[in-house]
C-alpha cells in the first residue's frame, strides 16, 4: 500500500468522518477516524478559581453537563480533604440517577436503537426517532418523551437548572430537597421503573426474537477481546456516582482495581501523529497498537464494560435482567459490541431503581447537605462513570486557590482505540476484494460505532434524527473512488 | 409559506440547542408554525435562504468566520443563541493565553499542522439582530422570541439586573452568604435561577445595559471588592465581551 498522509486540517471538517484506505487486490488496508473534540479545558482552566471548576468544566458538553459537574465536584471534595455529609451524597446520586435515566432513553431511543428498531437495511429515512415512533407506537413515543421530560424536571429542581447544573460545592450541594418535591420525584421515579421494564420488553420482542439480529449481535465483524473498565462498589456491584474502579481481562479476571488518585498509575494515553485526540491504554499492560487481546493495553469503558467489570448490580430487577443478559449470551465476558446497546438499557433499569430507593431513604430530605471545608485545598482527583465512560478530573491548586494544573480523561476519549478498531474490523468485513461498495455500508459503519455513543453523535438530537456521517475511500494510489454522504 | 427556521452550530457545547430540543412537547406547538431546515451543520450543498438563523457557539478558526458570514448572506434575522455566540461565552477564557501556546497544548507536536484564531463573539464578524443571551439562554426567552418573528411584534430582552428577580423569588441575598454574586449588574431574564439553588451569579447572561453603578459601588465597598474583581468575575461567560457590537 502506497504510504498515504493525511493533513490534519481536512480533518476538523464536519463531524464523523471517516477515511478508508484500500489494498492493490480491493481490501481494506486501513481507516480513519476523525472527530472533533477538544477545545482546550485543560489550559484555558488555568488561573481560574478552583470553585468554577463545576461550572467550567460541563461546558464541554452540553448532553452530559452532568457528569463533568459531578467529577468536578468530586475532584473539589478531594482537594479540599472533605467528606460530603450523608444526604449530601445522596441527593448528589439522586440527581445522578436521574440524568442517567433521561440520558440512556435518549440513546436507545433515539439514537441508538433506530439501528434496531428499524433494521439495518432500512433507508436513512426511516431510522430516525420519526421512524421508530411509526413503528412502536404513539403510546411508547410518549412514554419516551415524557421520561424525558419528567427526568429533566428532577435535575432542574434538585441541580438549579436542567442544563449546566449548579448544585456542586467541595463537602456537599447547596439545596435540600422539599418534602413536596420529594413526593412528586417518587412518582416519577416509580414511573421510571415501569418504562424501563417496558423498554427491556421492546428490545427482548424486536431485538431478541429476530434471529438475524442476534446473529448480527454475535457475529465477528462486531467482537473484540479487550478488558474492560468501570466505577464499583464495595461489594463490586455497578456505580455511576462513587467507588473504585475495577478493571478485568479479556477472561473476565479482575486485573486492578484503584481508587481515583491511583489513576495515574493505570492508565496511560498514547499519542499517534495522525490524530488530535489520545488513546488512553492500560498502563500495566503497554501500548501495542491498535488490535485486542491480554496483551494488548486497551481498554473499554462503556455501559456493557461497567456490566463486564462487576460482579452484578445492585438492585434487585437490574440484578435480573443482568443474569438474562449474561445466559443468552454465553457468560462473562461478553465481547459483543453491539451488547452495549442491552447492557445500557440494564443499566437504565438499575438507574430507575435506585432513583426510587435514594428517594425513598428518610435522609433525602435532611438539612445536613454540606460540610464547610476547613482545609486548604492542594490536590484532588474525581471519578464518575459517565453514560459514555469513566470520566477522571485531576486538578492542583496553586496558593491562591487557582487552577494551576488540570486533566480530565473524558467518557468517549477512553474508548478511542476501541472504536477506531471496530470501526476499521466492520469496515474490514464488509468491503472485500470485487465486491460492490454499497450504500448500506454506512449504516452498517454507523452500527460499529453507535454502541460507543461517541460524543459527537450524542449531540445529534436532531430532529430529523440523521447523523452527519460522511465515509470516502480511497484506493492504493491514495485516489478517491467513492464518497458516501449524509 | 411557513418561515424557515435554521440553527448552526460553531464552538460550543451544543446546550443550547439542547435547551430548544428539551422544550419535550412545548415545541411541538412550535414546530407547527415554522419549516425547520437545518438543525445542525451548514453542508455546502443547501442553498436555500433562512428567515431566521440562529447561530450557537463562537468564532474560533478562521474557517468558522467564512462560514458565518456566508450564513447572513442568507439570513433574514441572525440570532446570536447562547453566551459563546454573544460574547464569546468559556471558550474566551483561552483568550488569555498565546495562540500558540494553547495549540500546543492540545495538539502536542502535531501543533504544526492547526491554526486557531482568538475566540470571537458572532457580532465581531456579523451584524447581529438579536441577541439571546445565557449559558443556556432561557427557554422561554428563546419562545418569546419566536413567537414575536412570527406575529411581527417588538422582541425585547429582559432590561433588569437578575437582582430583581432574585428579590421576587424571596432569596437570601448571597452576598450575605459571603458570595461573589454578580446579580447586581448582570442582564435578568433568568428568574435568577442560580441564586435561588443556593449559589450565586456568575454573570452568564452578560452585562445589563444600564447598570446601577453608584449602588454597585457602594456594595462593592461594603464587601471589600473592587471594580477589577468584577471584570475578572464576567470573564467566565464574557470574555470576549469587549470585541462585541
Amino acid at each position: 500500500m502506497r504510504k498515504i498522509t493525511i493533513d490534519p486540517i481536512t480533518r476538523l471538517e464536519g463531524h464523523g468522518k471517516i477515511s478508508i484506505f484500500l489494498n492493490d487486490d480491493g481490501s481494506v488496508a486501513n481507516v480513519y477516524l476523525q472527530i472533533p473534540e477538544l477545545r482546550g479545558f485543560e489550559k484555558f482552566s488555568e488561573g481560574r478559581p478552583i470553585e468554577d471548576m463545576p461550572q467550567i468544566t460541563q461546558r464541554i458538553c452540553g448532553v452530559c453537563p452532568e457528569a463533568h459537574h459531578m467529577a468536578a465536584t468530586k475532584a473539589l471534595d478531594d482537594m479540599f480533604h472533605t467528606e460530603p455529609t450523608s444526604t449530601a451524597k445522596k441527593i448528589r446520586e439522586l440527581l445522578y440517577s436521574a440524568f442517567y435515566v433521561t440520558d440512556h432513553t435518549t440513546h436507545f431511543y433515539i439514537l441508538g436503537g433506530p439501528d434496531f428498531v428499524m433494521g439495518p437495511d432500512a433507508p436513512v429515512a426511516q431510522r430516525n426517532i420519526l421512524g421508530v415512533i411509526a413503528k412502536v407506537g404513539m403510546e411508547l413515543a410518549g412514554k419516551v418523551l415524557n421520561t424525558r421530560k419528567e427526568n429533566h424536571w428532577i435535575i432542574q429542581t434538585v441541580g438549579g437548572r436542567q442544563i449546566h447544573p449548579v448544585f456542586g460545592l467541595p463537602g456537599g450541594v447547596s439545596k435540600r430537597i422539599s418534602e413536596e418535591d420529594r413526593n412528586q420525584i417518587e412518582e416519577i421515579a416509580k414511573r421510571n421503573v415501569e418504562f424501563a421494564l417496558l423498554s427491556l420488553k421492546v428490545f427482548n420482542d424486536i431485538v431478541l426474537k429476530n434471529k438475524s439480529y442476534v446473529d448480527m449481535i454475535t457475529s465477528d465483524a462486531f467482537t473484540h477481546k479487550t478488558y474492560y473498565m468501570g466505577l464499583v462498589d464495595d461489594k463490586n456491584k455497578v456505580n455511576f456516582y462513587d467507588g473504585k474502579v475495577r478493571v478485568v481481562d479479556p477472561d473476565g479476571k479482575e486485573f486492578a482495581k484503584y481508587a481515583p488518585r491511583e489513576y495515574l498509575e493505570n492508565v496511560a494515553e498514547h499519542v499517534e501523529p495522525w490524530s488530535y485526540t489520545k488513546f488512553p491504554f492500560l498502563k500495566k499492560v503497554g501500548w501495542k497498537g491498535f488490535v485486542d487481546g491480554k496483551d494488548s493495553g486497551v481498554y473499554r469503558a462503556t455501559p456493557l464494560s461497567r456490566l463486564n467489570a462487576a460482579d452484578g448490580m445492585a438492585t434487585p430487577r437490574a440484578q435480573e435482567a443482568y443474569e438474562k443478559m449474561y445466559e443468552t449470551l454465553g457468560g462473562k465476558p461478553v465481547h459483543f459490541t453491539l451488547a452495549t446497546h442491552w447492557a445500557r438499557l440494564v443499566e437504565l433499569l438499575y438507574a430507575a431503581e435506585r432513583l426510587l430507593e435514594l428517594v425513598q431513604d428518610k435522609e433525602i430530605t435532611g438539612p445536613n447537605i454540606r460540610n464547610i471545608p476547613a482545609n486548604k485545598p492542594d490536590e484532588g482527583v474525581g471519578i464518575v462513570e459517565a453514560p459514555r465512560g469513566t470520566l477522571t478530573h485531576h486538578y492542583v491548586a496553586d496558593e491562591m486557590g487557582r487552577i494551576k494544573k488540570c486533566n480530565l480523561i473524558v467518557g468517549t476519549t477512553n474508548n478511542q482505540a476501541a472504536l477506531f478498531m471496530s470501526i476499521k474490523k466492520a469496515a474490514q468485513a464488509l468491503i472485500q476484494p470485487g465486491k460492490e461498495i454499497s450504500e448500506s455500508l454506512l449504516n452498517q459503519i454507523e452500527m460499529a460505532w453507535r454502541p460507543y455513543d461517541p460524543c459527537m453523535s450524542c449531540s445529534t438530537h436532531n430532529l430529523p434524527g440523521t447523523m452527519p456521517l460522511e465515509v470516502t475511500i480511497f484506493d492504493a494510489g491514495g485516489k478517491e473512488i467513492k464518497r458516501l454522504v449524509r | 409559506m411557513k418561515p424557515r427556521v435554521a440553527f448552526f452550530d460553531f464552538t460550543g457545547c451544543e446546550g443550547c440547542q439542547l435547551e430548544v430540543l428539551n422544550f419535550n412537547l412545548e415545541i411541538v406547538d412550535l414546530i407547527g408554525a415554522v419549516d425547520i431546515v437545518e438543525f445542525r451543520e451548514a453542508s455546502s450543498d443547501h442553498s436555500e435562504e433562512y428567515d431566521i438563523a440562529f447561530i450557537e457557539g463562537s468564532q474560533t478558526t478562521q474557517k468558522d468566520v467564512e462560514r458565518v458570514q456566508k450564513i447572513r448572506e442568507k439570513a433574514g434575522i441572525l440570532v446570536a443563541l447562547g453566551a459563546c455566540s454573544c460574547t464569546g461565552g468559556v471558550n474566551a477564557l483561552k483568550n488569555r493565553f498565546p495562540m500558540e501556546e494553547n495549540l500546543k497544548v492540545v495538539y502536542g507536536d502535531a501543533a504544526k499542522y492547526y491554526t486557531t484564531i482568538p475566540t470571537r463573539p458572532t457580532s465581531a464578524y456579523v451584524k447581529v439582530d438579536v441577541h439571546l443571551h445565557g449559558c443556556p439562554p432561557n427557554r422561554n426567552e428563546v419562545i418569546s422570541l419566536v413567537k414575536c418573528l412570527l406575529t411581527g411584534k417588538k422582541f425585547e430582552l429582559c432590561h433588569n439586573p437578575v437582582c430583581v428577580e432574585c428579590k421576587l423569588a424571596e432569596n437570601v441575598c448571597a452576598f450575605e452568604r459571603g458570595e461573589f454574586c454578580l446579580g447586581p449588574v448582570t442582564r435578568g431574564g433568568c428568574n435568577a435561577v442560580c441564586v435561588t439553588a443556593g449559589r450565586k451569579c456568575w454573570g452568564c447572561r452578560a452585562p445589563v445595559d444600564e447598570p446601577n453603578i453608584n449602588s454597585e459601588k457602594e456594595l462593592l465597598a461594603k464587601y471589600g471588592l473592587t471594580v477589577d474583581d468584577v471584570l475578572n468575575q464576567f470573564k467566565l461567560f464574557n470574555g470576549a465581551l469587549e470585541v462585541s457590537k
